[in-house]
């Protein structure tokens, strides 16, 4: 590690007023898109490429990266304020950023998430600095084995996010399963479920998907408490002082965000695997981890917590196989590697000896972009908060809207309108009968991961399934999954004994 | 509070859709195109899984027959009083049945109509349905809104929104 150079690329992007403009204007725009349900950092990058032409490479790197980073965070809002995860990576965020903010607690849960997305988006961007071709050397010995049980891991979280009923939780995440197999076989092109009905060849898109079971399910439920009288008109009466989490609130969560900022770095650092997945894992092991894991889910700060540092950990885990070997962690990093090739740079092994100032640089504006996104957030906490206050009778229809049309504009297709739909319903009916949604989600952005690699493993073996007790990492992920399926289990029982006694408690008085 | 109005016997009624629901996944899976050299038919993978599901919604059924024949005690969640679905008996589930129709609707007028209007129309109605009555403020918000929004997504993210009946007003924004 060359530290004077380090240090010196440091001081020239943070003292560069383009950077610091085209970083910033990135951050606004990525927290604004991430917040539209149906836009996702993807479609922001993908979508500013071309503006960043005209620039030198670092502040078009900037603005790409402050996008990147804004939008991670800029999920979370909706996700908090409206129960619409604005990015797949936020849909866990609304585990407990939306009990919050029914409690009241809107502005809390949104300072913690844009606190928790900085802290770790930095501990991203520092691993990235000092640990980077360590990490994607050890992410390069991932083949199928490990791709598959790194899947079944992801999976094994399910136990521990079903809620009271685990079995309701597992029927959920096979359903979702199922979902993902609709369509055309990824190996042999077989129709599945197709039924003749040509637009579900491509099968069910996830963000349509997404919408429509938190959102629109939403919107649903949401016009039945108001005829049924139990919906109450809420009110902001939360006085936000600090636009930042008080040391009270970062005392108690810190573990929290420094475990989900590693995990989200670890998670992003393995290419095809991202913030969607490193949410749930990190939610599922801060729960397991936590004295009180029947709090969890009800709105406690932890859970956003545990959420928002994975989320934007994984920009930086992200980032180290696409400098170190060329090969991008994510859709981001993959529309930032045409960004790099356009300015005439090739990343991977050599660009460490032959662009080292470069490399630095790019580490410096991940790290400028994680202030940016900071700084930007907290200009608009307070805006934001004020949402829950706009009355119920017209926020919901314009939920509906706002939400059908992101469906609409991810493939411009009327089909995706009516899967949104659809799932609006199924969550509907889930929702009334206590089937969880959150293991449909999270099934559905492993399942194709699940089949691709365990197919190609089996073929690779020809037919011998066992080969994989010859891969130690593969067996490790496979150990550490079966840990975590009983130690949920078994705190699940914990917090339905908990729950019985209380209730018997409460009887007696 | 009968024991058909218990949260175990919905869950029972639940189980019993769901093995239908699964002997009938399972059956469409055996119609499958079948691959002689693969090692993994394309029917495996969403065999195991109905097969999962299968096995759960068993324990579900099980659990929830035994609850239902044996009777619960009453610290037992189970037996509270499950949500109703019956648009008969319960005006709001009536009124979100109704929503569901409306999002059908919009589904099917929304190329035909255009984004702007059938947004408009279907909030209009919904803010009525849930007790508006401030029409000024509800055309307002109905039409604003999702003109906005076609705006932002037609001039700034280049998403072509269909219009319908409103394609000369892209056409003025064309010109500008």
């Amino acid at each position: 590690m060359n530290w004077g150079l380090l240090f010196e690329s440091y001081v020239n992007v943070f003292t560069s007023a383009q950077v610091i403009g085209m970083t910033l204007l990135g951050a606004l725009g990525g927290i604004l898109l991430g917040a539209v349900p149906g836009m996702t950092a993807t479609m922001g990058v993908a979508l500013l490429i071309p503006f960043s032409f005209g620039m030198d490479l670092i502040p078009s790197i900037g603005l790409l990266l402050g996008i990147y980073c804004g939008g991670m965070y800029g999920g979370s809002i909706s996700a908090i304020l409206i129960h619409a995860p604005g990015t797949p990576s936020a849909a866990a965020t609304l585990l407990d950023g939306y009990p919050m903010c029914q409690k009241g607690q809107a502005g809390k849960a949104l300072s913690i998430a844009m606190f928790s997305s900085f802290c770790g988006g930095v501990l991203g961007a520092l691993i990235m600095t000092f640990l980077s071709p360590l990490v994607a050397q050890m992410a390069m010995k991932f083949t199928s084995a490990e791709m598959l049980m790194l899947a079944f891991f992801g999976l094994s979280v399910i136990v521990s996010i079903s809620g009271k009923s685990i079995a309701k939780g597992l029927i959920s995440a096979f359903f979702g399963l199922l979902l993902a197999t609709v369509g055309q076989d990824p190996t042999y092109g077989a129709k599945r479920f197709v039924f003749g009905f040509r637009p579900l060849l491509s099968g069910f898109s996830f963000i349509p998907t997404l919408i429509g079971l938190f959102a629109i399910a939403e919107v649903i439920a949401g016009v039945e408490r108001i005829i049924s009288g139990e919906e109450k008109q809420q009110k902001s009466e939360e006085k936000i002082t600090n636009v930042l989490p008080d040391f009270t609130t970062i005392k108690r969560i810190w573990l929290n965000i420094i475990s989900g900022g590693l995990i989200g770095t670890f998670i992003g650092a393995i290419p095809g695997a991202g913030g969607d997945i490193a949410v749930f894992v990190s939610y599922g092991f801060n729960k397991s981890a936590s004295k009180h894991p029947e709090l969890w889910g009800t709105g406690i700060p932890n859970g956003v917590a545990a959420t928002e540092s994975a989320n934007n950990g994984c920009s930086g885990g992200a980032m180290i196989p696409l400098l170190s070997l060329g090969v991008p962690g994510d859709a981001v990093t993959a529309v930032l590697l045409g960004a790099f090739i356009m300015k005439g740079i090739q990343p991977g092994p050599m660009m460490y000896v032959n662009e080292l100032p470069t490399v630095y640089r790019v580490f410096a504006a991940l790290m400028l972009a994680n202030l940016a996104m900071l700084i930007v957030g907290c200009a608009g906490v307070r805006f934001f908060a004020k949402i829950v206050s706009v009355e119920k009778k017209m926020l919901y229809p314009i939920i509906l809207v706002v939400s059908l049309l992101g469906a609409f504009s991810i493939n411009k297709s009327i089909f995706d309108v009516g899967v949104c739909v659809l799932f609006g319903v199924i969550g509907y009916l889930m929702n009334k009968f206590e089937f969880p949604l959150s293991p449909i989600l999270l099934a559905l952005i492993l399942g194709p991961m699940c089949e691709q690699n365990f197919v190609r493993f089996v073929d690779v073996n020809n037919g011998n399934f066992w080969e994989i007790l010859n891969r130690p990492i593969a067996v490790g992920f496979f150990l550490v999954s079966v840990a975590t399926i009983l130690f949920s289990i078994y705190n699940q029982r914990k917090i339905n004994m908990r729950e019985a006694k209380n209730r018997k408690k409460a009887e007696n008085a | 509070m009968k024991k058909t109005q218990s949260k175990a016997f919905a869950n029972l009624i639940c189980s019993l859709f769901l093995l239908a629901f699964e002997i009938w996944t399972y059956i469409e899976t055996t119609g499958f195109r079948i691959h002689k050299r693969a090692h993994v038919q394309p029917a495996t993978f969403p065999q195991i899984m109905i097969t999962g599901m299968f096995i759960f919604t068993v324990i579900l059924f099980v659990q929830s027959l035994l609850k239902v024949i044996r009777g619960m005690n009453e610290f037992d969640p189970d037996n509270e009083m499950s949500a109703s679905i019956n648009p008969f008996k319960n005006r709001g589930v009536a009124a979100a049945f109704f929503v569901i129709v409306l999002c059908v609707l919009y589904t099917y007028l929304f190329d035909r109509l255009g984004y702007v209007l059938v947004s408009a129309c279907i909030s209009i109605i919904i803010m009525w349905l849930i007790g508006k009555r401030n029409f000024v403020m509800m055309i307002l918000v109905s039409f604003l809104v999702p003109l906005i929004m076609w705006f932002i997504f037609y001039k700034l993210l280049t998403v072509n929104i269909p219009m319908g009946i409103l394609q000369p007003l892209r056409d003025i924004v064309d010109k500008f």
